[in-house]
């Protein structure tokens, strides 16, 4: 009981301190959901094409 | 001309997919974040000799896209920026219900910010930069990254309702901790 109340008072000291997007944060909790979605979406073929593209134009490339 | 190194490849292959998610939440748009992205790494290629070893590239290229991103929008006329007409008045934004918030409802509420604010809260809040990396990512000083990340959060409360989730959590549960410190 009194570890409980202990425990949520460090939370909101954390909270408190700076991070106001932290987990203790529902907007943060959002933001976060949200964004690893978009991170965790499949990467199109065409982005690895267009380095290998970009790679082959390259002039002779020399070794050192 | 130095030849683009093979590590140098791979790290922007690995960069894809943040560069991605930063670009759709800039765009709001999967198709103009892909184009985006497809410029960025063009640019990225041809510039990588100003690439400094060492340092963080995940930052080197959102600050190129970014550059990117707002000179595009400067050449069409700025048509995105007017979010608080149109896109208000489509996306109504339900009140969270069961004190569960809905990820289309947050999606809708941060399609409303400006474009400057949105970035500020994605860079700090999602992409895992601190204060100083978003500041030179965005070419503005640390204060006004803080400044816009609070005032991006002050307004997605607002859109999306959500009340008494402050730091200082309920009442009730302060009021018995004071109570505990005091006793």
């Amino acid at each position: 009981m009194t570890k409980n109340i202990t425990a949520g008072a460090a939370d909101r000291r954390r909270a408190a301190s700076s991070d106001l997007l932290g987990p203790n944060s529902e907007i943060g909790r959002k933001l976060k959901q949200y964004y690893d979605e978009l991170v965790s979406d499949h990467v199109p073929d065409r982005f690895a094409q267009l380095l290998s593209q970009l790679e082959q134009a390259e002039p002779a490339q020399k070794k050192d | 001309m130095v030849a683009v190194s093979q590590g140098f490849k791979t790290d922007l292959l690995g960069s894809i997919p943040s560069l991605r998610a930063f670009a759709v939440s800039l765009t709001q748009n999967a198709d103009k974040a892909d184009d985006l992205v497809q410029e960025t790494l063009v640019k990225a290629w041809d510039k990588h000799e100003s690439f400094q070893p060492g340092t963080n590239l995940k930052a080197w290229l959102f600050t190129i896209l970014r550059n990117e991103f707002y000179s595009q929008m400067r050449k069409r006329g700025r048509e995105v920026q007017d979010s608080d007409g149109i896109m208000t008045a489509r996306l109504a934004v339900h009140p969270a219900q069961h004190g569960q918030l809905d990820l289309k409802d947050f999606r809708g509420a941060l399609e409303q910010l400006p474009e400057d604010q949105r970035e500020a809260i994605i860079l700090i809040g999602a992409s895992g930069f601190s204060y100083e990396e978003a500041a030179e990512i965005c070419g503005c000083a640390v204060g006004t990254i803080k400044s816009r990340v609070s005032r991006a959060r002050a307004r997605l409360q607002e859109i999306l309702k959500i009340s008494g989730e402050d730091e200082f959590g309920p009442d009730a549960i302060s009021a018995q901790v004071t109570g505990s410190n005091a006793a």
